[in-house]
């Protein structure tokens, strides 16, 4: 298995699927590295040369911030929002979801598995 | 959407002559605004606003982490304290 970046292992993929495996690139930013080294984008990963793998790297680490750093920079820009005592930010402080979403039903990504209220009167007819 | 980049951001004009003519001594003075919407300019670091919010004025003391936000952002429109508990 090729390494890209360190840890990543993309697997046996066309090498635009493998690299969205690299946390911060996506198809978009995938197809413009290859497209920019001319490299075959449907060429299957493990048939990609050392020099070939070389060559992504440099450009990715050029081009892109990915990984821990990337994360880094998403955790440090909310850490932000929360000290300066935005609403956002308080929204991030709660998880409760940030961008004006309902919260009366749904927003179960932000506010985790449902937490039923026991003795919840049923609506009688 | 965002707003069109040819208009720039978008400052209460008042807000801007109010620290203008006040100048440097005038930090200390809170300015009360009702002017939620209006972005907060790199001129308004180290001045107070008094932010209205529907009810009350919020004082809000601008950081420069602050700059390119809105002034309503920092005073909360609403008062929920989390569901009453019954045991």
């Amino acid at each position: 298995m090729p390494r890209i970046l360190g840890v990543d292992v993309p697997n046996d993929k066309a090498v635009w699927v493998a690299l969205t495996y690299v946390y911060g690139i996506g198809t978009t930013s995938s197809d413009k590295i290859l497209n920019d080294l001319g490299i075959n984008r449907t060429t299957r990963a493990r048939d990609l040369s050392e020099e070939e793998l070389a060559r992504i790297a440099a450009f990715i680490e050029k081009n892109f911030v990915v990984e821990g750093q990337l994360r880094r920079q998403v955790t440090a820009n909310i850490g932000r929002l929360r000290d300066i005592g935005s609403y956002r930010g308080l929204r991030h402080r709660r998880s409760l979801p940030v961008r004006g979403q309902r919260t009366r039903c749904n927003a179960r990504s932000r506010k985790g598995p449902k937490k039923t209220i026991a003795n919840r009167k049923i609506a009688r007819k | 959407m965002t707003r069109s980049a040819k208009k720039g951001p978008y400052v209460d004009a008042k807000l801007l002559v109010k620290i203008e003519r006040g100048g440097e001594e005038s930090k200390d003075t809170p300015i009360k605004t009702w002017a939620r919407a209006s972005m907060i300019a790199p001129e308004f670091i180290g001045h107070t606003f008094e932010v209205h919010n529907g009810r009350h004025f919020i004082k809000v003391y601008v950081t420069e982490d602050m700059v390119g936000h809105r002034l309503g952002e920092f005073a909360a429109t609403r008062t929920f304290r989390g569901h009453r508990r019954k045991d």
